[in-house]
């Protein structure tokens, strides 16, 4: 089956790409290009016209083919750059619908990628996460890990762990003998720093997932803290109701912004106290609950309030026209911008950390499930260490941390730990 | 017809007797039949586990070890329980006389002759023709083969075609079953010299003795009390090493010339001094070959290299000066067949009712041979009795790893058994084999009545037990002074016994101590065994329950059956390497395909599309 789609995004834009896969793509796109000179046999790249049904010549368009298997699908693929008005492309689509093909789903490109071995899963969630990231951080970690960033940290630690469990098996599987002297001493010191970088995935982890999927930001406080005029002046736009009446905002009001490149989803909230309105009272609830889900909540002017386990500043606002009584984490004024970059600095400070690591960079939440899996393993394992429990056990839990490991790279088998075994020790009598 | 009476062909032979087959046994040499070529001992890492299997499935190998032992030991004592492995060093001219004795008791007939083909008519087999050029007729034949396929033994520079040292080796199989499809590949393995016990200065060895309280290798052994002759242990050192590593070129594996690939777990004396030259110094164990003989098993010195300096270097041992040869190691070179041409079943994908096990399958070791034989010695029953075959899972005993691993892996070098190859480990133990493996038993009436009904009940009391075990509190005040005695954390309310027991320090006889309702319950009419069985059902059963999740989880593939026609090439999407391997192997379930090399978990999501299985990427959960 041919499958066909516009693979940039919709609306007016300068270049839009039209991708068509399949068998029959390049048969397909004969039928609406001038003098086709695309073959089954060459992949080629030319500058082409594109006609109407009665001949009519409607766009000038680079038009690439390549030859499967050689080609992102892994079968023949046509991708046609024309320009970028969402009637050329339609028309487009409708041609190339017209010859045979039929429209792609969401991510079918990929998921047939997938299927005929061009992708790894790993690969593929990265192709995901390079379509879907929000930041050119999140594109750059997707890249990364696309030319085997994650892959090759993984392995590293994979290849710590199999060379653990070669030396247990070696005492336990193949030498008749008694332990040897500073087997589990050493064991432990390795399954401590493995323990230590699989903490680190994870840190990195819930540090770059918000160039991908963005961070939200609260701004919380009483009536009249000025949390609209903050928003205001933080999205650069008048959109938040600002009077002097207490209780005007009554909804949650959100907007995207941007701090240095990290997207940010800021969200207005009502002003919290008692009160017998109804509608003000939900208004309040709703505050609560944005707050609880936040990654991290803006506190106006009440150093009282606080949250546990949410991320927060507490932030002193009209600093133009009083000065707090308590200690604030910072001080501005929403209202004349005074303090604005340095909030906007401790905003991206408190979300992402100061020494954010660029080297390893784990893409999806499937991934960083696996590596939490693991290192539950991989402390387990260090239980019974610690515990004197038995090899076996402690085998048994370095393994399934490495076969967490695995649904994110290749498949570690048993021959891969027995080579190990052969390579490190003199075996057999 | 089962072909070959070493340790594969006997058990195939004598099983399919038993179980009311007309069976007939071929060798060369009537007076070889139930040799042990290589080393005095049954049993050890793993190997002692797939003794027990083989027992319980009416196996002859470890009652016959049984009754030759001259030292029993149980090896990794020191280590988890799921390890510990019996080992038996044996009477290698009791044990070859005691299965004789045995075949002959059995009424099982033996023939003395040369098959040098097969009769195969419509891809089935119908009969062998020996060298005499006679036929003998059958709907099912077992081969055996050992090393004796073109066997070529080479010692230095010297090469004799030979089976075993001094014994002819078998010619014309190869080559017929070659021109049957089924493909061959050549291995080597070897074996070291054997000395004369009085040319040993015993004092300078250090002596090894088995264990305290002997527990033998078969179910049907009652009240066994072994000898106990000592093994003695000697040192190479640096002259040693020398001496081996100037005369390297004498050897057959390091003189250039090709050879077949050898053991890594095994490694000839020139290959540890070698490849792990750091080590200044590698242990040789000096073992009996029978009782007090005088022909002594230099184990650790499996060698190929030339006589005179396999004499020269082993004398610069400290105890050997003296040492005199009654003959030289040696290295043997033999055909196998790829066994991913088998079924699960052991029985030939290509030709019905031709069934390998052994050797010719590319394993090494005698009970690695005794396993594939009782299966393909059922399996050829059941074919020629119509009834279902007997397949074991990973997860049911060593010998399913076996079979599995053999039929889905690539063969590099002889295989071996290792416990770190079963990913069930944990559950397969020594001394469960009869709970695992009891059901099949009974269901291809494989045992004799009287062991049947002594391990039913050996695994009832051990089941109430555990049962009493998590059911039944203990009390503080009972148990918490040994508990600080142990420097275990004491208790505050009445606990489960199982949950004390899972501790690691704790052991079954502190609950014994700890309560006299217990005492009862415990001694009453308990062996050991049973206890300690019990508690180590209650000592792993937190991973063991795991296990078995994962086990339930991938029973899914398992289950789920690949046509055997199913046309690998009319899936575009598969790389060529995956394919090949497919078409090759030809895996029976999408589980035996999952576990080929190199297959990735997008190739088994392609088959799966195609197999018309809802599309599905495996996750850990």
């Amino acid at each position: 089956m041919t499958i066909v789609a516009c693979s940039t995004p919709p609306g007016v834009s300068g270049i839009a790409v039209v991708r068509i896969s399949g068998k029959g793509a390049i048969k397909n796109i004969s039928t609406f290009v001038k003098d086709s000179p695309f073959d089954e046999k060459t992949p080629l790249s030319r500058v082409c016209f594109l006609v109407d049904r009665d001949g009519e010549v409607f766009d000038e368009a680079v038009i690439t083919s390549y030859v499967g298997p050689n080609s992102y699908t892994g079968e023949n693929l046509v991708e046609i750059s024309c320009h970028g008005n969402p009637k050329i492309i339609s028309r487009i689509i409708d041609l190339s619908v017209d010859a045979g093909s039929r429209l792609a789903e969401a991510g079918e490109f990929t998921k047939t990628a997938f299927l005929n071995g061009k992708l790894d899963l790993s690969e593929a969630e990265s192709v995901a996460s390079i379509i879907h990231s929000l930041s050119l951080t999140g594109v750059k970690a997707g890249v990364k890990n696309l030319k085997g960033g994650l892959s090759k940290e993984i392995h590293s630690i994979k290849s710590s762990l199999i060379s653990i469990v070669a030396n247990l098996e070696f005492n336990l599987d193949i030498s008749e003998e008694d332990l040897q002297p500073n087997l589990l001493k050493q064991s432990g010191e390795t399954i401590l720093r493995v323990s230590k970088k699989l903490n680190d995935c994870i840190r990195c982890f819930e540090e770059t997932k918000m160039f991908q999927s963005g961070a939200s930001v609260v701004i919380l406080g009483p009536p009249n803290a000025g949390k609209s005029t903050l928003f205001n002046r933080l999205v650069n736009k008048n959109q938040s109701i600002v009077t002097s009446v207490e209780g005007t905002t009554r909804d949650v009001i959100e907007k995207n912004i941007n701090i240095s490149g990290l997207p940010i989803l800021l969200k207005d909230t009502a002003g919290i106290r008692d009160s017998g309105d109804d509608v003000e009272k939900i208004g309040v609830e709703r505050s609560f609950v944005e707050a609880k889900d936040a990654d991290l909540v803006v506190i106006l002017n009440d150093k009282g309030l606080s949250f546990g386990d949410t991320k927060h500043i507490h932030v002193f606002n009209k600093s133009d026209i009083k000065t707090p009584d308590e200690k604030y984490d910072i001080s501005i004024s929403a209202k004349t911008g005074d303090g604005i970059k340095k909030l906007k600095e401790t905003v991206y400070n408190s979300l992402i950390g100061s020494k954010i690591q660029t080297d390893t960079l784990i893409i999806s939440k499937r991934q960083c499930n696996a590596i939490k899996g693991a290192l539950k393993h991989i402390k387990e394992a260090r239980m019974l260490l610690l515990a004197g429990d038995s090899i076996e056990l402690l085998i048994e839990d370095i393994n399934k941390s490495i076969s967490y490991l695995d649904s994110i790279t290749e498949k570690t088998t048993k021959d891969d730990v027995l080579d190990v075994v052969f390579s490190s020790f003199c075996v057999g009598k | 017809m089962v072909v070959g009476g070493g340790h594969a062909g006997i058990e195939a032979a004598l099983i399919a007797h038993k179980r009311g087959v007309k069976t007939l046994l071929v060798s060369m040499d009537k007076k070889s039949v139930g040799r042990t070529s290589c080393n005095p001992a049954v049993g050890g890492l793993a190997k002692g586990q797939m003794v027990k299997e083989v027992d319980v499935l009416g196996g002859i190998m470890g009652f016959f070890a049984d009754l030759s032992t001259l030292q029993s030991k149980t090896l990794n004592k020191s280590k988890g329980r799921s390890v510990w492995s019996p080992r038996s060093q044996i009477d290698k001219k009791l044990y070859e006389k005691i299965a004789q004795k045995y075949i002959k008791e059995q009424g099982l007939d033996v023939l003395e002759g040369e098959v040098v083909s097969l009769n195969i008519k419509k891809d089935s087999i119908c009969g062998v023709f020996l060298k005499d050029g006679s036929e003998v007729v059958c709907s099912a034949a077992v081969l055996t083969c050992g090393t004796f396929l073109n066997g070529l033994i080479h010692i230095g520079s010297e090469q004799i075609n030979a089976g075993r040292y001094g014994e002819k080796r078998a010619e014309g199989v190869t080559e017929n079953l070659n021109s049957l499809g089924l493909k061959n590949g050549r291995l080597k393995t070897g074996t070291p010299p054997r000395i004369k016990r009085s040319s040993v200065n015993w004092k300078k060895g250090e002596a090894g003795y088995g264990d305290e309280k002997p527990s033998p290798l078969s179910y049907r052994t009652n009240n066994f009390s072994p000898k106990d002759e000592p093994c003695f242990s000697f040192r190479t050192n640096k002259n040693t090493h020398n001496i081996i590593l100037d005369n390297l070129s004498s050897s057959a594996m390091y003189s250039g010339e090709k050879m077949a690939t050898g053991p890594r777990y095994c490694p000839s004396i020139e290959d540890k001094v070698y490849k792990f030259n750091q080590n200044p110094s590698h242990v040789l164990q000096l073992e009996p070959e029978w009782t007090m003989s005088e022909q002594i098993y230099v184990n650790g010195f499996s060698t190929s290299l030339e006589e005179k300096i396999q004499l020269k270097s082993l004398k610069t041992v400290s105890g050997l000066e003296d040492v005199e040869f009654i003959r030289p190691g040696y290295a043997i070179e033999y055909d196998f067949f790829y066994p991913s041409q088998l079924k699960n079943t052991l029985e030939c994908k290509a030709i019905s009712g031709l069934f390998m096990a052994g050797q010719i399958n590319g394993t090494s070791g005698y009970e690695e041979a005794s396993s594939q034989g009782i299966i393909a010695g059922i399996n050829a029953s059941c074919f020629i009795l119509d009834e279902n075959p007997l397949i074991l899972k990973r997860d049911d005993a060593y010998i399913g790893v076996l079979i599995d691993d053999l039929i889905l892996k690539d063969t590099n070098e002889p295989y071996r058994m290792f416990t770190s190859r079963a990913e069930y480990r944990l559950q397969l133990r020594s001394s469960n084999a009869d709970q695992r493996l009891l059901k099949k038993t009974k269901e291809y009436n494989l045992l004799d009545e009287k062991t049947v009904e002594k391990l039913s009940e050996k695994i009832e009391k051990t089941t109430n037990l555990v049962k009493y075990l998590e059911n039944n509190n203990i009390y503080p005040e009972k148990i918490n002074s040994r508990l600080e005695e142990l420097d275990e954390k004491i208790i505050k309310e009445p606990t489960r016994m199982s949950n004390i027991l899972k501790r690691p320090k704790v052991s079954i006889s502190d609950m014994k101590i700890a309560n006299e309702e217990n005492k009862n319950v415990l001694t009453d009419h308990m062996e050991e065994e049973i206890l300690f069985e019990a508690e180590t059902i209650i000592k792993y059963s937190g991973y063991i329950n795991r296990q078995k999740d994962e086990i339930d989880k991938i029973k899914v593939y398992e289950d789920m059956i690949i046509p055997e026609k199913f046309d690998y090439n009319n899936i575009k999407s598969l790389s060529n390497e995956s394919r090949e391997k497919f078409i090759n192997i030809k895996p029976q379930t999408v589980g035996q395909a999952q576990r080929i090399n190199g297959i990735r978990p997008s190739d088994i999501s392609i088959l799966l599309v195609y197999l018309k299985r809802p599309f599905h990427v495996k996750q850990i959960k």
